[in-house]
């Protein structure tokens, strides 16, 4: 009966033709949009963990509670103490320090006078130890516009649109204004040895890139450190595990009161990202929601438009002894196959451009330059193993849920009637 | 003499909903067919004579009174039941071309058996067989659209034939054909009637079918005008 059914489908296009497509566009359409929501997901969530929240980051519990505030004063003090320990009761991970700071940047004229004045957005990463992973990890290298990194704890990376602003030259000095950890007034003078670009609004204004030594000497940290980042070895940020390592990490300090007991939080516990990726999902399950919705109601229509030039082959049917529930449910199995056929065409084509986009992206910039949150300003698609099933859902679905609904027509109509059709 | 009762009727009546009103298109019938008959109904356009077939065949209900066809009340069969009745017991041949149109000779043929999950084999052989039968086994592979009137009419009457039925309802078979088809085509059924025993029920308006004919009812305003039995020249043949 299955090979009956797919001799017509085969044979009769006008039957097959015009689901099929309607299925293929759906399809394709729902394909893309999963992959293009699953590389921004992926993107930001990786460049969130690269650049603020490790796969997994251990902070005090007062830094912590003021976070926004880039409290210094409740950092992290001993943290070679803690990362010794770190490092031993979790092999699987890579730890580093990171200190971000506040402050002003001055650049001074000939004569010693202000020339022009910024606020700075100041990062300390681990760039000149040999054996660190730092300059690798954040894409450093790459996001330099000119000039080099760091090489000594007397040069700073600026980044590239306030030194556009300001005028500023690689090589030019200019003098960091801002507070210690103890709350005192401090300057430092840097060598501007290049400028550097993330390519996400929220790093880029007034960025200024320095040595982590620096950072601690400049704001009186010995030893201390804002954050300690934690990023698993495999790369691949994996929820069970950073939650199992924190979990096992904070049970040791439990019953401490101290508020500068440290406290580890894993990635997703962090930046709302745990409502952000279960906003992302419901997203993606309202499309395809709404995709299977407009594909049936299209192909309800189409149904119909089939159904009337079929209802003497109908009749014809009900003569040699099929039953009214036995077409119906040929109808839906025909359907069945329909919208898996048409699901794999838009699979297909689906892929290709999700194949496309996964290469060249698109530019948001324009859309994210005020944002505060760390977003990519490419955002790619990503195909993962589910992009290749998403599809069928709506394909399927919408075309059993439209023969279904076009279908009952057959059931409304007498069976006289159906057959008088011959006559 | 065979006298075994294959369908009767009692008082049946059908009407149809038209507007406010009904339309009454049969009107207490009261017939009965006996196994191997060749009989036709015969009256004016809109006496009644589609109606009736269907109901015999399952195909509608009456409204009123009591159909039983090989044992069934027709009234009383379930979707399922009364396309069992059908597929296993009755054949139908219609006026206009009716072979389904995206299927070859040989499919339309082996539909019936595939409802019946007959096995590929025993499927082909009776296939092959009904097609003997009408002198058209050359055209298994054809399409519907490659083939004249008459012999479409001969493939539907192979597909009617081909689980062997034991009713076969043919309403206007010869309406559409020429002179020298519709000979053809009522010798066919009438050697058929004979060597498969099967009973046959015709609505004609045509005067060729008549010839052939052992019974004639005529109906006329949804009633029985004349059931005669005739002796006919072309019965023997
Ligand atoms: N489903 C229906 N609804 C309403 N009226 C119907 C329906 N089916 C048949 N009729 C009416 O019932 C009457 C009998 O119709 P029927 O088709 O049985 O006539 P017939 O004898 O076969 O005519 P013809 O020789 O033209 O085929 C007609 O007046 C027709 O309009
Ligand atoms: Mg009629």
């Amino acid at each position: 009966m299955i090979r009956f059914l797919w001799k017509g489908i085969l044979r009769d296009r006008s039957r097959s033709f015009l689901p099929i497509i309607i299925i293929s566009i759906g399809v394709a359409l729902t394909v893309l949009l999963s992959a293009y929501m699953q590389g921004a997901m992926t993107d930001m969530v990786d460049q969130n963990a690269r650049f603020e929240t490790g796969h997994m980051k251990v902070m005090t519990k007062a830094f912590a509670a003021n976070q926004s505030q880039l409290p210094n004063d409740l950092a992290l003090l001993e943290v070679s103490d803690l990362l010794q320990q770190l490092e031993k009761d979790f092999p699987m991970v890579d730890w580093v320090k990171r200190i971000r700071f506040g402050g002003l940047i001055d650049v001074p004229d000939q004569e010693g006078n202000t020339r022009g004045q910024g606020p700075a957005i100041g990062m300390a990463f681990d760039l000149l130890n040999p054996q660190s992973e730092e300059v690798k990890r954040l894409q450093i290298e790459k996001s330099i516009v000119s000039g080099h990194l760091p090489k000594t704890v007397k040069e700073a990376l600026v980044g590239h649109d306030f030194a556009e602003k300001l005028n500023l030259k690689i090589g030019e000095e200019i003098t960091y204004f801002g507070t210690t950890m103890n709350g005192s007034m401090t300057f430092q003078n840097f060598k501007i040895s290049g400028t550097i670009r993330f390519g996400a609004a929220a790093l880029d204004r007034g960025a200024m890139v320095v040595d982590i030594q620096a950072a601690q000497k400049m704001l009186d940290m010995q030893d201390g450190a804002g954050e300690l980042l934690g990023f698993l070895k495999t790369g691949v940020y994996h929820h069970e595990q950073a939650a199992k390592i924190s979990q096992a990490f904070n049970d040791k300090y439990k019953n401490d009161p101290d508020e500068f007991a440290p406290e580890m939080y894993p990635l997703k516990a962090q930046n709302n990202l745990a409502d952000l990726l279960d906003y992302a999902d419901m997203m993606a399950g309202i499309l395809v929601f709404i995709f299977v919705l407009a594909m049936s109601v299209v192909l309800w229509n189409t149904g119909l438009l089939g159904g009337l030039r079929r209802y003497k082959e109908f009749g014809i049917r009900l003569a040699l002894g099929e039953s009214k529930p036995h077409i119906y449910w040929m109808l839906i199995l025909e359907a069945v196959i329909i919208g898996f056929i048409g699901s794999i065409f838009g699979t297909i084509i689906g892929l290709a451009g999700a194949y496309y986009m996964q290469i060249y992206g698109i530019d948001i910039s324009d859309y994210t330059k005020n944002s505060t949150m760390l977003m990519p300003s490419v955002i790619r698609a990503k195909i993962t193993p589910i992009i290749f099933f998403i599809g069928f859902i709506p394909g399927v679905l919408a075309m059993v849920l439209g023969t279904m609904l076009s279908g009952i027509g057959i059931y409304k109509r007498e069976t006289a009637r159906l057959f008088n059709e011959l006559i | 003499m065979k006298t075994e009762t294959i369908i009767s009727l009692e008082n049946v009546t059908k009407r149809f909903p038209v507007g406010e009103g009904e339309f009454t298109a049969l009107d207490h019938i009261n017939l009965t067919f006996t196994k191997g008959e060749f009989s036709g109904l015969v009256g004016p356009s809109g006496s009644g004579k589609t109606t009736l077939l269907n109901i015999i065949g399952s195909l509608d209900v009456p409204t009123e009174g009591k159909a039983t066809v090989i044992g069934h009340d027709i009234a009383s069969l379930s979707h399922k039941a009364s396309a069992k009745l059908r597929n296993h017991h009755i054949g139908f041949i219609f006026q206009v071309f009716n072979l389904l149109p995206v299927y070859t000779v040989f499919e339309n043929v082996e539909f019936p058996l595939l409802l019946q999950n007959k096995t590929a084999s025993e499927r082909k052989k009776a296939v092959m067989e009904a097609l003997d039968w009408i002198g058209l086994a050359d055209y298994a592979k054809k399409k519907p659209n490659k083939l004249s009137g008459g012999e479409g009419q001969r493939v539907a009457i192979a597909r009617a034939m081909v689980k062997r039925p034991e009713i076969l309802i043919a309403d206007e078979p010869t309406a559409n054909l020429d002179a020298a088809n519709a000979h053809s085509i009522l010798k066919m059924m009438k050697k058929l009637n004979r060597e498969l025993g099967t009973t046959f029920i015709f609505s004609t308006h045509d005067e060729k079918v008549m010839t052939y004919l052992e019974r004639i009812i005529h109906l006329r305003d949804g009633k029985v005008e004349l059931d005669e039995r005739i002796k006919n020249k072309n019965q023997a043949s």
